[in-house]
């Protein structure tokens, strides 16, 4: 039993089938399990659906590679920039089907699968277009007036995706997660998914766990399934260790912009690389140390003007 | 203040519409920029709370998104987005900011896609925590571009409420809050007339006129009995805005 947790990431994505419904941890340009969505192009994994919040990173990532089937989510947006373009085209050229959520609605569907029951109750998209107007759901949401009041609220089901992949700080190795930082919807997808899939920047000795233990986002019986993958998040940042690389994010949206200047972006950093260690390698160690945060700030030098 | 630009005039009165010990939900850009400015000024004990997780960061420096590190580093609670979000519907939230691709005059806001939903035109980027915060907060300020293409008589997918189809709407759909009760754009601010709940002009900024207003609008402006100037930013706002907030002009426009 020793270890038995602990896969590569080439073991990890190869475990998940194609057409699997999945929901990724990370938020914006932070956090993201970005080694093991370029492992899953890589691999050829195919006709993914999405159980999704704002994991942009990921949906445009799947969606440029032309992996991705379906998305129920709320919101795909590269802050800062603007719309997703190959998540975009996907949608316009009606070849990724879309279900729209507000963020609570989404999220409150996860939860509901967390707390093993069929639906929650809801206040927010009445009267709005995201109650009306219908994607490929059988039934998103169901107006409905509390028994004990008569308030009106919105019922939502339950939704446990097949597949929860979150990249954490630190574990040990039975899979006890740590995370520094804003926690994202991490432990609504753990709970609410039938397997998790956790990828690390590092795995500790058990003390290191157990000596902060408020630092927990997922304890090691929810994680079926453990990797190490440092540097697993990029080019989107971890807290308390790097930043996210701005200039690498920022090349890559001028480059989604265009098809054909996609296609040789996932030729350069997910075909023609091996796997997650040729990338960082790649990279490069000079680039790579530039992002990492000091330790008084927990964020880069780089990218902090005035805190210091 | 020749050289003032119409997005520090903006920023300034979405600032005005953050008083002090309020907690106000904050999104990307201008409403960053206006939270930070009211911080800085008049309302030192407001509460920004980002749908990240991020409750009452200490602004110091632009954040890139709701999620920098910078807005992490020194704020009070780092939490999930679940518990951010709910801080909505348990009416903790007095005013949220928002933007859209199209609002009306009930303003309702589109934020999802233009021509068509199943294979739209354009697809944009999708509601995210707009509907929450439009259905939940206390106060909504909508923050947006002045084009007659933007304000337009109908959305054509309603994202987030307004008024929904004008008074009453919010009451029969069950939501909470006042709704909109500002629209800060490039040329004027606006508010909703109480009774009917139709977008009406209040001032215009400078050397902008009201029949140019109406003109980049797409459906016909209620007019305050006075339409009055918008106060243009005082030395300090301006000094703060362009030494403190945003020193790289990325979102009060680059001066010449």
């Amino acid at each position: 039993m020793i270890d038995a947790k602990i896969l590569s990431l080439r073991e990890a994505v190869a475990s998940v089938p194609d057409g699997a419904n999945m929901t990724f941890g990370g938020f914006a340009a932070y956090f993201t399990p970005m080694a093991f969505v370029r492992e899953m192009i890589r691999q050829g994994k195919r006709d993914i659906e999405m159980t999704s919040v704002a994991e942009c990173w990921v949906a445009d990532h799947l969606a440029g590679a032309g992996r991705l089937r379906r998305a129920r989510f709320s919101n795909f947006m590269f802050e800062g920039m603007g719309r997703c373009y190959n998540f975009s085209r996907g949608v316009e050229r009606g070849e990724i089907a879309v279900e729209d959520y507000s963020h609570f609605a989404i999220t409150s569907r996860l939860v509901a699968a967390a707390l093993g029951i069929p639906f929650l109750p809801i206040k927010p998209m009445a009267g709005t277009d995201l109650m009306h107007t219908r994607g490929f759901e059988a039934e998103k949401a169901r107006p409905f007036a509390c028994p004990f009041t008569g308030e009106s609220v919105l019922l939502v089901p339950a939704a446990r995706p097949d597949v929860a992949v979150i990249h954490a700080a630190r574990a040990d190795r039975d899979g006890n997660a740590q995370l520094f930082g804003n926690t994202c919807v991490i432990d609504e997808q753990a709970r609410a998914a039938s397997r998790v899939i956790v990828t690390v920047e590092e795995i500790v000795d058990d003390g290191v766990i157990r000596a902060q233990p408020e630092l927990t986002v997922l304890p090691g019986f929810l994680v079926d399934a453990l990797v190490d993958a440092p540097f697993g998040a990029h080019p989107t940042g971890m807290y308390r260790y790097y930043d996210p690389d701005f200039a690498f994010l920022t090349d890559y949206y001028a480059a989604s912009r265009d098809e054909a200047a996609f296609r040789r972006y996932l030729d350069e950093y997910v075909f023609d690389v091996a796997d997650h260690w040729a990338y960082l390698r790649k990279i490069g160690i000079r680039r790579l140390m530039a992002l990492r945060a000091d330790p008084g700030l927990g964020l880069a030098r780089i990218h902090a003007r005035t805190l210091s | 203040m020749s050289d003032v630009t119409r997005q520090e005039i903006m920023a300034v009165a979405a600032a005005r519409e953050i008083k002090d010990g309020e907690v106000a939900f904050i999104g990307t850009g201008l409403p960053m920029v206006a939270a930070y400015l009211a911080k800085f000024t008049h309302a030192p004990s407001s509460v920004l709370v980002f749908e990240s997780g991020i409750v009452d960061a200490r602004p110091r420096e632009l954040a890139t998104g709701v999620g920098d590190f910078r807005l992490l580093h020194g704020c009070v609670k780092a939490t999930g987005l679940y518990y951010a979000l709910s801080l909505l519907q348990g009416g903790f939230i007095d005013l949220g900011f928002m933007g859209g691709a199209e609002v009306d005059q009930y303003g309702n806001l589109n934020s999802t896609a233009i021509g068509g939903y199943a294979r739209p035109t354009v697809r944009l980027p999708g509601s995210g925590g707009a509907n929450d915060i439009g259905s939940l907060a206390g106060r909504i300020v909508i923050l947006m571009p002045h084009e007659q293409r933007r304000l337009v008589p109908r959305v054509q997918y309603l994202t987030t409420p307004g008024f929904l189809d004008g008074p009453g709407g919010r009451e029969r759909a069950g939501l909470r809050g006042e709704g909109p009760t500002r629209v800060i754009t490039d040329l004027a601010v606006l508010d909703f007339e109480p009774r009917s709940k139709r977008m009406r002009l209040l001032t215009v900024h400078p050397g902008v006129t009201p029949e140019e207003v109406q003109s980049r609008t797409g459906f016909p402006l209620l007019r305050a009995e006075t339409v009055g100037e918008t106060p243009a930013p005082s030395p300090e706002q301006a000094a703060i805005l362009r030494q403190r907030v945003d020193p790289e002009g990325i979102y009060i426009g680059k001066k010449g």
